[in-house]
């Protein structure tokens, strides 16, 4: 359900009505014109329990919306709970005692910018392993600024991440269509999001020689991101796609920051899409969850944010396959979702990682 | 192609590699590289079983897993002694009691790691090839020894707290028991000087000489058991630090133990020092009392000194006693250990001189000569 209402009492009676005695997840588009501290505290009064993240955008449909509220029921909340202080790296994650013969499904609203997202990933999986699939995306504004962005009950948090463990199977796809233009690399040496060295040497000096010979653009002191947005890093995977990282701006030693951790030694290469790639991928990450599924009540897509910042008009292309394809198969299914900082699942139902400018779609049964 | 591809093969190695070994520390090392090996070849698990006794022990996992662990007997898997580096299996079922979580279909390695165990991945799919397999096997050989590293460094760490725990329970016992002893010598003199004043005359001039030689035994004891007391305090009480001018304190010590006439001390310029003023009132003490006590000559003279030689400095106490034979340079600072039958000695003097040095991170030597006298030289470096 889309909320596009701006009084906090209508948007109360609205999640309450739709999600009647079972739990909301709420995403909302961050330009909406709501107080949020408000809502999270009249919905607490209201009895709804909920969690949710304030994304870039929200998707409702065939729709991008910057303004909006978009609800989904949490059918069949088994566990709802915030991990605080991600990016110290010091926290626990709940016991769950998860029955072997149901199927699970882990959903998680993650501040985007926070540092350390992979480790809280790691942490996750390492606790509940194959018991239940994994998804979800990271929330925050498309200024960068960090700020509280994820919220449950217990309140509005920065540096933390809110999790739903539902008992109910899902069908997930990932995808993301960037290809191999150089490489490989050796990151030899990185700090967090930071790119400080490739092959021992300044990272810039040997991005820029990949992606201005493949692109015949010159990179000047205000085109990074212009040029960037099309060439992303790809973290190596045996059998499977890459993942992405995206190269954000360069810091004033012209180091490479970007979204999402790297580590020493890590091997990369430079990747470069087009639209029909893109899209191409987009519709695959469908499908694949499309033919796992049998009978799916909602659709949650999570895409990231720069795809749209790349593919531009295009994008309405990409989440029209998205769509399309999930309705050609599935025609009552409700299709909602976020543009978001980052990316969350299990590839194949791997081990879990923090993707960026990937699709992620998962069909909820 | 098939170049780049071999490269790729490399560098992923060169990857893999560089995640051991950066910490001692068992969990962490496992964490660094087996979630590494997790992500970039898409496994779903790893864990390690140890023989420990006559069992096997899960001893990393990830996922953590849900299975309670049973009481799994080496006899009963006596397949894993054939593996020399490793296996892979299609089916397991054989194999569920070993593993943390409820296996499915899939792919199991098994890797020796020698005396640390075996080594089990698991892929839900079936990407876990020979050739894969065979290619890590010189890094799985590599975490191997480095677990070996971490168990010995775990070990060592072990057995330092068990040494530091039995100091502890060590000096806690003998102050307990000196302070205890203390309360009944109390008892025994005053007992014996009321006997004596009481029963002066039925003891008679004998008898009365007989309690005096009792009494001093007692002195004796008493002096033996403050030692020990001192002795075993001089690991307690680190808040007692304050600034301490040498020159005052040696006055102070010089005062109180009234050497002989015939027996000169000098003290030179001495710095000020920042530690608890009674350990090192008593150092000081016991090297003047060890050098009055041993100072044989009609014209005895002490000198203490201390030479700033450019690095942290020593502190030197020298007499002209009877010197100390070499070969007991290291027995004179061991606990009751006397050099000759003397009666006013404990035996604890300086070995309480040396555990206070070495409390303050120092260290203590000495040159001696018999017949002509004696040089202690000793450091103080956390007090400067």
């Amino acid at each position: 359900m889309l909320i596009t209402k701006t009084t906090i009492t209508d948007i109360v009676t609205a999640i309450s009505s739709h999600v009647k005695d079972k739990a909301a997840l709420i995403t909302i588009a961050e330009h909406t014109e709501i107080d949020l501290e408000h809502l999270v505290k009249a919905l607490k009064e209201a009895g709804i329990p909920f969690m949710g993240g304030l994304f870039p955008k929200v998707i409702h449909g065939n729709t991008i919306l910057d303004k909006g509220i978009v609800i989904n029921t949490l059918d069949n909340l088994e566990s709802l709970f915030v991990i605080k202080g991600i990016s110290t790296a010091v926290f626990d994650i709940p016991d769950f005692d998860f029955n072997p013969n149901n199927d699970y499904s882990l959903f998680t609203y993650v501040d985007g910018l926070t540092s350390n997202i992979s480790n809280y990933l790691s942490a996750l999986y390492i606790k509940y392993g194959m018991q239940t699939n994994y998804l979800g995306g990271g929330a925050g504004s498309l200024s960068l600024e960090q700020k509280p962005c994820v919220f449950t009950n217990e309140g509005i948090f920065k540096d933390a991440a809110v999790v739903a463990i539902l008992k109910m199977a899902s069908r997930i796809g990932v995808r993301h269509g960037w290809k191999k233009v150089g490489g490989p690399f050796i990151v030899t040496k990185a700090d967090g999001n930071i790119i400080k060295e490739i092959n021992w040497k300044n990272p810039f000096e040997v991005y820029r020689q990949i992606v201005e010979t493949h692109s015949g653009r010159v990179f000047t002191d205000d085109n990074f991101f212009d040029i960037a947005k099309g060439y992303p890093f790809g973290i190596l995977k045996e059998d499977a796609e890459c993942v992405v990282r995206d190269p954000l701006m360069l810091n004033e030693q012209q180091e490479l920051v970007c979204v999402g951790e790297l580590e020493d030694n890590m091997l990369v290469d430079i990747l470069h899409g087009n639209t029909t790639s893109l899209i191409e991928a987009a519709r695959t990450a469908t499908y694949d969850s499309v033919t796992q599924a049998s009978a799916p009540k909602k659709a949650i897509i999570i895409d990231c944010i720069s795809r749209i910042l790349f593919l531009e008009e295009d994008f309405d292309r990409e989440l029209k396959a998205i769509t399309s394809t999930i309705k050609e198969a599935f025609p009552e299914v409700s299709i909602g979702g976020a543009l978001t900082l980052g990316e969350i699942s299990s590839y194949g139902e791997g081990f879990l990682e923090f993707y960026n400018k990937t699709t992620v779609v998962g069909l909820f049964e | 192609m098939k170049t780049e591809h071999h490269i790729l093969d490399i560098l992923q190695l060169h990857e893999y590699g560089m995640a051991i070994g950066q910490t001692l520390e068992y969990k962490k090392s496992c964490d660094l590289f087996l979630t590494l090996l997790l992500k970039r070849k898409n496994l779903n698990a790893a864990w390690i079983i140890e023989k420990q006794d006559a069992q096997l022990l899960t001893t990393y996992a990830i996922p953590i897993g849900n299975k309670p662990q049973p009481r799994v007997l080496i006899k009963d898997f006596e397949m894993l002694d054939d593996i020399n580096d490793h296996l892979i299996l299609k089916s397991f079922d054989h194999l569920q009691e070993l593993t943390p979580i409820t296996l499915e279909e899939g792919r199991l390695a098994i890797f020796s790691l020698k005396e640390q165990g075996y080594l089990f991945l698991y892929s839900k799919k079936d990407n876990i090839s020979s050739r894969d397999m065979a290619q890590i096997q010189p890094v799985i050989d590599k975490f191997c020894v480095h677990l070996k590293a971490c168990n010995a460094f775990k070990e060592q760490e072990n057995l330092l707290k068990d040494l530091e725990a039995q100091n502890q329970e060590l000096s806690d016992y003998a102050h307990m028991v000196s302070h205890d002893l203390k309360s009944p010598l109390r008892s025994i003199e005053a007992l014996l000087s009321w006997l004596k004043e009481d029963y002066k005359e039925a003891l008679g001039a004998k008898g009365v000489q007989e309690i005096d030689h009792i009494g001093k035994h007692l002195e004796k004891m008493e002096a033996l058991i403050t030692g020990i007391l001192h002795y075993s305090s001089i690991d307690r009480d680190l808040s007692k630090q304050r600034p301490i001018d040498l020159n005052l304190l040696l006055d102070e010590i010089v005062g109180v133990l009234r050497p002989p006439h015939h027996i000169s001390v000098e003290v030179q310029k001495l710095p000020t020092i920042t530690a608890d003023r009674f350990k090192i009132q008593q150092l000081f003490q016991n090297l003047l009392t060890n050098a009055i006590v041993n100072l044989d000559k009609p014209q005895g003279h002490i000198e203490i000194q201390f030479e700033n030689d450019g690095g942290e400095g020593h502190f030197i106490v020298s007499d002209n006693g009877k010197g100390i034979n070499p070969s007991y340079f290291n027995k004179i600072f061991e606990i009751f250990q006397k050099l000759e039958n003397n009666s006013t000695s404990t035996g604890i003097g300086l070995s309480i001189v040396k555990k206070i040095v070495h409390f303050y991170g120092g260290n203590i030597w000495l040159e001696s000569e018999e017949g002509v006298g004696t040089r202690f030289f000793f450091t103080l470096p956390d007090t400067l």
